[in-house]
C-alpha cells in the first residue's frame, strides 16, 4: 500500500510517449460471441475486438469475489532493434506501470489502493501485466490498465523507479537455480532471437538501458492492436466495456506483432557456469504449438515425471535427495516448444541420474494401467490448475500470444481441443514423441560453485 | 522506506489537512460494495458437521477435513507426533479397487484416480485437504477414510514418514523468517501450540511407533472431526464423510488449555544465529480471536503494519523483496500477530524503532475516517486476494467457523472488517500492540567478523 506516497513526477514532467485521445471503449464488437477470425473459447467465454484493434476475452466465473485483469502482448523481451537489449521489455512495462499519467494515479498505486496485486512477467516473446483485485474493482482496473498501456506514458521518475525495481528483481533471479539453468538452456538452444537472451537480464543489462529505448519499445509493443485483454473472475460480463480505445493505429500498426522467430542451434555444446550451489539441467527443442497432439504428449510427460510432490522423478528425489530441487516442464511456444529440466542439490550427478532414469521410462510405452492412472492425474492437474481467476486469465493470455487460443486447456472445458488431444494419447504415441524429441542430444547445463569465491549465505 | 513518523503524524495525530496529504480524499474504491463469497451453509451429518460453499462452475471441488489433533495436544516430549501421525496416514496402503494386492500408499492411490491429498499441522488441528473432480470427491473421501480409521504405524512406515519430515524440518530451519516466528511462538505459548509444527530433528528421532500410535488413539475420535467443502456440489459427499467419521472410535475429546504467557511490559528479546546474510527481526504481539469484537480492527492493523513501511514499487513486491510484513496468526488459540523486518532490505534497528513508534501512536489517537476507509479497502482486498483457491477458502471456512464466526464464516470475517471504526483500531492498538516479544535471527559469527 502506498500510504502518503506520490510519485514525484508531475504532469509537467511526464513524457507522453505518444499523444492520444483516450476514448471510452463502450463499443466493443462483437461483445457476445466469437465470429469471423475470433476464436471460440466455449459457451461461457466471450471474445471480442477492442475498439482500436486487439482482442478481449471475458470469462465470468463464480466463487471468490476476486477478478484477474491481464494484458498480454506479443513482444520480444530484447526489443525490436537490431541490438538486443535483455530486460528491455520488463523495464518498459514496469516504467509504464510506475509512471504517473496526465490524469489520475499510476496503475501500480491504483491496484495497491484496492488491496490488489500487480505483477509483470516477461517471457522471451511476450509480456504479461496482471492485476488480481477484488471483483468490485475490476471495472476501474480495466479502465486504468488500458489507459496506461494503450497509450503508454513513461515519466523520468517512473523510469528510474522501474530501473531500481527491475535491477533488484534481476539480482534476486541470479540466485535462482531454475532461472539460471533455463537462461543457459535457451541461450544454447537458440543462436539468435529473443529466446537466445535472458528475459530479465543481469542488473548490468538493466542499468545500460536508456529512457529513450524504453519509450520507443513501449510505443511499438504496448498498443491495443497488439494486445489481448483477459478478464476473469466474479465479474459482470460487460466489464470489458470499461477498456479505453487508446490511440488509433497508424498505417503500419494495424496488425499485432508476429511471433518471435529464433534459429535453432545445430551444434549443442555442454554449458558450464559458476553458481552458488551445484546445479544442472537439460533442454530439448520440442513440437510447435500447432502440433497439438505432440505438444500435449510433451505436457503429459513433464507432468508424469516432474509434477511437484507427485511426479515419478520428484517422488524419487524426495526419498533419495530430500532437500534437492527438481523442476521440469514443457514450455509450449509458437515454434518450437522447449522441454526444460533444472535440478539443484549437493549431489548433482545423482540428481542427473534420477532425471535420466525418468526420461528413460517415458521412451518406452508405459504399462496400460500405469498410463491410465497417469492420464487421469494429468487431466485432474489441468483442471485443478484452472481454479483461480488468475490461472484462467494466464491460460487464455499465454495461448493467445503463442497463436493458438482455442488450444488453451481452459477453452471449452473438457470438450475443448486440449482435452481432446489429451484423450487421444496412447502409451505408444507418448513413447514415440519422447523418442522423437527427447531421444536427441540435449543441451546439458552444469553449474558449479566458484572455488575462488567465499561461501554465499542463504536469504 | 517511508518515514513511520511522517506516516503516523499524517494519519493519526494531525488535522484534516495533513491526513489529506497522506490518503486520497476520495478513494476510488470507497463506494464499492463489500466483497462477498457465495453463502456457506452448515449441514448436520449426525456424527459430524459439514460446512459447504458452492461454486457451480468450479472445475474441481475440495474438502478440508479438520481433526482436533494439532500442536496444542502435544507435549514437549512428543512434539512432532501430530505430524508423524498425519504423514503415516498419507503413507498407509489402501486399495482403490478393493482387491487385495492392489494397495498403494494413500497419497498415491488418490493421485492414481485423479485427485490430490495434502495436510497441514497447525496450533488447533491437523487438517487434510482432498481435491478432485466433483463426481469423484466422495470416493476420495471414502478412500481417505480407510487409512484414517486404520493407519499403518508399522516401524517401516513410521520410519519413512520420519525421514520425510526430517527433510522438511531442515528446510524450515534454513528459513530465517520461519525460525523467527517459531522463536516467538515458543516463547509466547504455554502449551504445545508454540512448538514447531513438524517437530524437531531430536524429537522426531526420539518418538517411537508406540508414541505415534498413542497420540492417534488419544485424539482421532469422531467428535474431533469437522469438515468444510468448496466447489461444485459433490454427490454423496455427506454420506462419505459420515461413513469416514463413523469408522473412528467414539469417545470424549479432552479439552486442552488455550493459554499463553502474559507478555511483559519490558520487551523480551530472544536471539538465534543461523546461516543468513543479514539479520531478521520478528516482533510478536498477542492478538484477538476471530470471534472477538476486536477481530476486524486487528485485520486492519495487520494490513496497515504490513504495508506502511514498504518502498514504492509499481508491482507487488515478493517476499524476499519486502522490508516489513505482518501475519495475523489465528490458527492457534490465543491468536498472535507477528511483524517481521527483513535486514537484507532495511536497517533493522531503524525499522524496529519506527514500527514501535507507529504501534504506540496508533494507540494514542484514532485514525481519521478517510484514513480508515483507505486501510479497510486495502485490508479487504488483501483478505480476498489471499483467499481464492479452494484449499485456502475451505481452510478459512472451517477454521473461522470453529472459532465462533458461524457457518458463513468468511463473509462474517469480512463483515467484521467492514464494521471496524476508528475507535476500534485505537482500542486494539492499545490493548495488543504495546507489549511484544522480539526475536532476532542473526548471521552466524564467522572468523574475521
Amino acid at each position: 500500500m502506498a500510504i502518503g506516497s506520490r510519485l514525484r513526477a508531475s504532469a509537467l514532467g511526464a513524457v507522453l510517449v505518444l499523444g492520444a485521445t483516450l476514448a471510452p471503449g463502450a463499443a466493443l464488437a462483437p461483445a457476445s460471441a466469437a465470429t469471423g477470425d475470433l476464436p471460440d473459447l466455449g459457451p461461457n467465454v466471450t471474445v471480442g475486438r477492442l475498439p482500436a484493434g486487439g482482442t478481449v476475452i471475458v470469462d465470468p466465473t463464480q466463487g471468490a469475489p476476486v477478478a484477474a485483469v491481464e494484458l498480454w502482448y506479443r513482444a520480444p523481451s530484447t526489443g525490436f532493434g537490431s541490438k538486443p537489449l535483455p530486460a528491455l521489455a520488463r523495464l518498459a512495462a514496469q516504467a509504464v506501470a510506475a509512471s504517473k499519467p496526465l490524469v489520475g494515479d499510476p496503475l501500480g498505486k491504483v491496484v495497491a489502493d484496492a488491496g490488489g496485486r500487480l505483477s509483470i512477467t516477461v517471457y522471451s516473446d511476450s509480456v504479461s501485466i496482471s492485476a488480481v483485485v477484488p471483483a468490485a474493482a475490476a471495472r476501474s482496473i480495466v479502465k486504468t490498465m488500458t489507459t496506461a498501456f494503450f497509450a503508454p506514458v513513461a515519466t523520468e521518475d517512473g523510469f528510474h523507479q522501474a530501473q531500481r525495481d527491475v535491477e533488484q528483481e534481476s539480482l534476486i533471479s541470479n540466485y535462482d537455480a531454475e532461472t539460471v539453468v533455463r537462461d543457459a538452456v535457451f541461450a544454447q538452444l537458440f543462436t539468435d532471437g529473443p529466446q537466445h537472451y535472458p528475459a530479465l537480464g543481469d542488473p548490468k543489462d538493466v542499468s545500460v538501458i536508456e529512457f529513450s529505448d524504453v519509450k520507443s519499445f513501449a510505443t511499438r509493443a504496448f498498443r491495443s492492436q497488439n494486445a489481448t485483454l483477459v478478464v476473469s473472475g466474479a465479474i459482470d460480463p460487460g466489464v470489458a466495456a470499461a477498456a479505453v480505445a487508446g490511440r488509433p493505429a497508424a498505417s503500419d500498426e494495424a496488425a499485432p506483432e508476429p511471433p518471435a522467430v529464433g534459429t535453432l542451434s545445430t551444434t549443442l555444446l555442454p554449458v558450464t557456469k559458476s553458481f552458488v550451489e551445484p546445479s544442472g539441467g537439460y533442454g530439448w527443442a520440442g513440437p510447435p504449438i500447432a502440433d497439438t497432439r505432440e505438444a500435449t504428449a510433451m505436457d503429459f510427460i513433464a507432468d508424469y515425471l516432474f509434477r511437484s510432490d507427485v511426479g515419478a522423478v520428484t517422488k524419487r528425489a524426495a526419498v533419495e535427495a530430500p532437500q534437492a530441487l527438481i523442476v521440469g516442464q514443457f514450455i509450449t511456444l509458437h515454434d518450437p516448444g522447449v522441454m526444460f529440466v533444472a535440478f539443484s542439490g549437493k549431489d548433482s550427478s545423482a540428481l542427473r541420474s534420477l532425471v535420466d532414469d525418468g526420461f528413460g521410462l517415458v521412451r518406452k510405452p508405459m504399462e496400460p494401467r500405469v498410463f491410465a492412472s497417469a492420464l487421469a492425474s494429468f487431466k485432474y492437474h489441468l483442471l485443478s490448475d484452472l481454479q483461480t481467476p488468475a490461472e484462467v486469465a494466464d491460460n487464455f493470455g499465454w495461448y493467445s500470444v503463442e497463436g493458438a487460443p482455442e488450444y488453451a486447456p481452459g477453452a471449452s472445458g473438457e470438450t475443448g481441443r486440449y482435452f481432446q488431444a489429451a484423450d487421444s494419447l496412447t502409451p505408444e504415441f507418448v513413447a514415440s514423441v519422447a523418442e522423437k524429441y527427447l531421444g536427441k542430444t540435449p543441451v546439458v547445463v552444469t553449474l558449479r560453485p566458484d572455488p575462488t569465491k567465499g561461501k554465499v549465505k542463504s536469504q | 522506506m517511508k518515514s513511520a513518523f511522517a506516516i503516523v503524524a499524517a494519519l493519526a495525530l494531525s488535522g484534516p489537512a495533513a491526513v489529506g496529504a497522506a490518503v486520497p480524499a476520495q478513494s476510488a474504491a470507497a463506494a464499492e460494495p463489500l466483497p462477498r463469497y457465495p453463502q456457506a451453509i452448515a449441514t448436520d451429518l449426525g456424527v459430524t458437521k459439514l460446512i459447504g460453499e458452492t461454486d457451480a462452475d468450479a472445475p474441481v471441488s475440495g474438502v478440508q477435513i479438520f481433526v482436533a489433533a494439532g500442536l496444542d495436544r502435544e507435549s514437549p516430549s512428543n512434539n512432532g507426533a501430530a505430524a508423524l501421525v498425519a504423514e503415516s496416514i498419507l503413507r498407509t496402503p489402501v486399495s482403490v479397487s478393493g482387491k487385495s494386492g492392489d494397495e498403494l500408499p494413500l497419497r498415491d492411490a488418490v493421485e492414481s484416480v485423479g485427485g490430490s491429498l495434502t495436510y497441514t499441522v497447525d496450533g488447533r488441528s491437523v487438517h487434510y485437504y482432498l481435491e478432485g473432480r466433483s463426481e469423484n470427491l466422495a470416493s476420495l473421501v471414502t478412500l481417505f477414510g480407510k487409512a484414517l480409521a486404520a493407519p499403518d504405524f508399522s516401524a517401516e512406515n513410521v520410519a519413512a514418514a520420519r525421514t520425510s519430515l526430517l527433510a522438511h524440518v531442515a528446510e524450515f530451519e534454513s528459513n530465517a523468517l520461519s525460525v523467527g516466528i517459531q522463536m516467538f511462538r515458543r516463547s509466547y505459548y504455554t502449551t504445545g501450540a508454540g512448538a514447531p509444527a513438524l517437530g524437531t530433528a531430536s524429537t522426531l528421532t526420539s518418538l517411537s511407533t508406540s508414541d505415534v500410535a498413542a497420540f492417534y488413539r488419544a485424539n482421532y475420535k469422531r467428535a474431533a472431526v469437522s469438515s468444510s467443502a468448496v466447489g461444485r456440489l459433490a454427490p454423496q459427499l455427506g454420506d462419505a464423510l459420515r461413513g469416514m467419521v463413523a469408522a473412528l472410535p467414539d469417545g470424549p475429546v479432552s479439552a486442552v488449555p488455550e493459554t499463553a504467557r502474559t507478555i511483559p511490559g519490558q520487551a523480551t528479546r530472544i536471539i538465534a544465529h543461523r546461516d543468513v546474510s543479514a539479520p531478521w527481526v520478528v516482533v510478536g504481539f498477542a492478538a484477538p480471536a476471530p470471534n472477538s469484537r476486536d477481530f476486524g480492527a486487528m485485520l486492519v492493523l495487520e494490513s496497515l503494519l504490513s504495508d506502511a513501511f514498504e518502498r514504492e514499487s509499481a508491482t507487488t513486491l515478493g517476499f524476499v523483496e519486502r522490508s516489513v510484513g505482518a501475519f495475523y496468526l489465528y490458527d492457534s488459540s490465543p491468536a498472535s500477530l507477528v511483524v517481521y523486518v527483513n535486514g537484507t532490505q532495511i536497517d533493522p534497528t531503524q525499522a524496529l524503532r519506527e514500527l514501535l513508534l507507529v504501534s504506540r501512536t496508533l494507540s494514542l489517537k484514532p485514525l481519521s475516517a478517510t484514513a480508515l476507509r483507505h486501510f479497510k479497502t486495502a485490508a479487504e482486498g488483501q483478505f480476498v486476494t489471499d483467499s481464492v483457491d479452494l484449499s485456502d477458502r475451505s481452510y478459512l471456512l472451517g477454521t473461522f467457523a470453529s472459532q465462533g464466526l458461524g457457518p458463513d464464516s468468511i463473509n462474517a470475517a469480512l463483515t467484521a472488517l467492514e464494521a471496524t471504526t476508528p475507535a476500534d483500531v485505537q482500542r486494539v492498538a492499545k490493548s495488543y500492540l504495546q507489549r511484544y516479544i522480539v526475536a532476532l535471527v542473526l548471521p552466524r559469527q564467522t572468523e574475521g567478523d
